[in-house]
């Protein structure tokens, strides 16, 4: 699943990243490498989804998310 | 002397540390052939003096933006005697990256735990010594808006640069090596350093260099490339094809992995619940944030205003004063008039213009200043992103833009929050479309004369055709400023609530207002001079002055647009300032006693709508209003744009751009009009 698929408060694990090299050494660099617990803070279904991970609170665009592959933790 | 870089993510409190270093010994130009700001500074501590280098913040170091290329370039090449890299100890695991990602480049390093006070509240303990002697680098817990620490700080230093130490990547590789699904052997960690077996990489280790091939950098793939045969560089390049994006993901993980077990044995949190606090259930709400946004800014920039407006004030009180002072000392030394028409209009009047318009610079710095500080300036992005980066803007220049509404040339400052030199330039071309109070009242004061009720359609119509320059501006400059492969759909931190460090803030602002100050003087000058000359008379006669004579012989030409001498005048004047143009106007339909020109702030005579209706036919009153709505918007606005460009050329191609729309609107709408009325 990926990441917007998870709803408020729900923790997940990051998975896999797709996308080309600038976009996963952004994701990467920005805390959220392949294997990083988190934690959804926001999603409302419309808005940029906000997690919390590696103490940070990080805004993804909901386009983006669908790059992200996520299990639920 | 000594050189030291300091090296950081954004939020990591690095410019405050190079603030609260260099103070007003500051020095801002771009790094060579690049259009990057090269932020740099001095400090002396003893008998030794330090230069500091201010890198780019970016969140790691692959080389994918302009700033990047700057920061890699300098760490990897520069000839700093120790790299400082500054991390969040608030948000440590996440900020270490930056040491990670440096971790093999050969070069004295030391690293400064900052914001440890926010740290503590958080409930996080971490043992500093252990982490220096974990990583064998000094390092130091520090708090870089705190003044009293500063001492521990310099002597770290001075036993970093005295005792160089280095972090090497190999624990990192050793991580990267023990992830390998099918052995190290055919890890294409080790295949690729085979192959790069006989190349030397200076100050850089070969798995360094691995793991940024791994990671697709271009920097270091056109290096490698450059140095080994076509056919090996084709054997390296199907490792890395095979890998594809995965490679970066192998080296991320296993610079993380490094990170967490460090940090294991030396740094523990009380166990939270993270949850979104109730401020920021609002502030990043959907709809209810940017009415938060726009509150906070408004408020804000009001009471940051309260602070400057009697400095204006009295400047203009003042000059009130200096004027009659100089014309008796003119006479009573037997000068020209001329002289004292000069002294006044020119130096005098351009003076307390800057030091008034500053009053809009001071406030909106503070304000700006502020909401970076706080970490609310990221909430005000996140809420806008999606209507700007429509432009190809970051969120973030929504806060510069709308100050616009208040002040332009205040405005151009702002746009530092931004974080490239591309978004600036872009975030400025937008900016001068976006009218202040003035250029709003003077556009709504022409339209109710003309066209009475009618006036507020000329609103809607003026926010239509702002909308549509939005869009012209991006397409001819967004592309080139912003390019498409360098944007990255919105990954953005909003960094933890932190409390505003007044001291430094202020003292920052200050000295930013007094560089702004300093430049702008001299463009106000200098277009007041050529401005004077063209409208100087003896008698004050309009038709004896440069202009007259000038607008008269390209009549036939400003005709085009629809503007007869005196309306071309008036449209002139406002490019010097919007009030000054409806001075003008008074002068020119009028046979007013004003002595004529075109920067004095003459008042709008009482009868001017009348006069003007009189002499100006409605399709010229519409080519003027529409002329008006695009005009160049200031003297001021030119002088900012030009200090925060450092580039006339620039400042010439926004302002002959504005020039080319308003006048071409102009042709058209008068040529429309004068079919149709």
């Amino acid at each position: 699943m990926c990441l917007s698929e998870l709803q408020e408060n729900q923790k997940g694990l990051i998975q896999k990243i797709n996308g080309d090299s600038r976009f996963i050494s952004r994701v990467v660099s920005m805390g959220l490498p392949p294997s990083s617990p988190f934690l959804v803070l926001q999603n409302d279904g419309r808005s940029p989804v906000l997690v919390y991970s590696h103490d940070t609170m990080i805004a993804i665009n909901r386009k983006e998310c669908a790059q992200i592959d996520v299990e639920m933790a | 002397m000594k050189t030291i870089a300091l090296l950081g993510q954004p939020n990591s409190g690095k410019s405050t540390l190079f603030n609260a270093l260099t103070g007003s010994h500051q020095h801002v130009g771009n790094w060579p052939g690049k259009t990057v700001e090269r932020a740099e500074g001095f400090f002396s501590q003893g008998e030794e003096l330090y230069r500091v280098v201010d890198l780019p913040g970016s969140y790691g170091l692959t080389a994918n933006s302009a700033e990047e290329v700057v920061t890699r370039n300098f760490v990897e090449h520069g000839n700093a005697d120790i790299v400082c890299i500054i991390v969040d100890a608030s948000q440590l695991e996440r900020s270490l990256y930056m040491l990670a990602d440096f971790a093999g480049i050969e070069r004295p390093v030391m690293l400064v735990l900052n914001m440890m006070d926010v740290a503590e509240q958080k409930g996080k303990k971490i043992d500093v010594q252990k982490i220096g002697k974990l990583l064998n680098i000094p390092v130091l817990g520090f708090t870089a808006s705190d003044l009293d620490g500063y001492p521990v700080f310099f002597e770290t230093l001075k036993n970093a640069i005295e005792k160089p130490s280095e972090i090497s990547s190999e624990k990192i590789r050793e991580l990267a090596l023990a992830s390998a699904s099918e052995g190290r052997e055919s890890s294409p960690v080790v295949v690729l350093e085979k192959l790069i077996e006989d190349l030397n990489f200076g100050k850089r280790e070969k798995f360094w260099i691995v793991s940024k091939l791994l990671e697709n950098d271009t920097l270091v793939c056109a290096e490698v490339e450059a140095a080994v045969s076509p056919e090996l560089w084709r054997k390296i390049r199907n490792v890395l094809d095979d890998e594809g994006p995965n490679g970066g993901l192998i080296t991320g993980e296993a610079k993380y992995r490094f990170i967490s077990e460090t940090l294991r044995e030396v740094a523990s949190a009380a166990a939270k619940t993270v949850k979104l606090s109730r401020f920021d259930k609002i502030a990043t709400h959907r709809i209810w944030g940017k009415f938060v946004a726009f509150f906070i800014l408004v408020i804000t920039l009001a009471v940051s205003m309260m602070i400057a407006v009697p400095i204006i004030a009295s400047c203009f009180g003042l000059q009130g004063v200096v004027e009659p002072l100089v014309v008796r000392a003119c006479e009573s030394l037997g000068l020209w008039p001329a002289v004292s028409s000069f002294v006044n209009s020119v130096i005098v009047s351009g003076l307390a213009v800057t030091v008034a318009m500053m009053g809009f610079v001071f406030a909106i710095l503070v304000t700006f200043g502020l909401m970076e500080d706080t970490g609310y300036l990221a909430r005000s992005s996140y809420v806008f992103d999606s209507w700007l980066s429509r432009l190809g803007l970051h969120g973030k220049a929504f806060m510069p833009l709308v100050s616009g509404l208040a002040c332009t040339g205040g405005a151009v400052c702002g746009t530092r929050v931004l974080d490239t030199r591309g978004q600036r330039l872009f975030a400025m071309v937008l900016l001068w479309s976006i009218p202040c109070g003035a250029k709003v009242s003077v556009v709504l004061f022409l339209a109710s004369v003309f066209f009475g009720s009618a006036a507020p359609l000329f609103g809607l119509v003026y926010v239509a055709m702002i909308l549509a320059s939005f869009w012209l501006s991006s397409r001819l400059f967004g592309r080139k400023l912003v390019p498409v492969d360098e944007r990255v759909g919105m990954i953005m931190e909003l960094p933890p609530y932190h409390k505003p460090h007044w001291k430094i803030l202020l003292k920052t602002v200050c000295r930013n207002v007094w560089e702004v100050f300093k430049k702008a003087i001299f463009v106000i000058w200098l277009i007041s001079l050529v401005f004077w000359i063209l409208s100087y008379s003896r008698d004050g006669l309009v038709a004896h002055s440069l202009l007259y004579r000038i607008g008269n012989f390209i009549e036939p030409f400003t005709q085009i647009f629809g503007m007869r001498w005196q309306l071309f005048i008036s449209y002139l004047g406002g490019v010097f300032s919007k009030e000054a143009s409806l001075g003008v106007m008074s002068v020119v339909f009028s046979s007013s006693t004003d002595a004529f020109s075109l920067i004095a702030r003459n008042e709008a005579g009482a009868n001017l709508g009348e006069m003007m209706r009189a002499a100006v036919s409605l399709p010229e009153a519409l080519a003027f209003i529409f002329a008006s709505m695009f005009n160049v918007p200031c003297v001021l606005t030119m002088g900012t744009t030009y200090r925060e460009t450092r580039s006339a050329k620039w400042t010439a191609a926004i302002a002959g751009y504005y020039f080319a729309i308003s006048l071409g609107l102009a042709f058209i709408v008068y040529h429309i009009a004068l079919w149709v009325l």
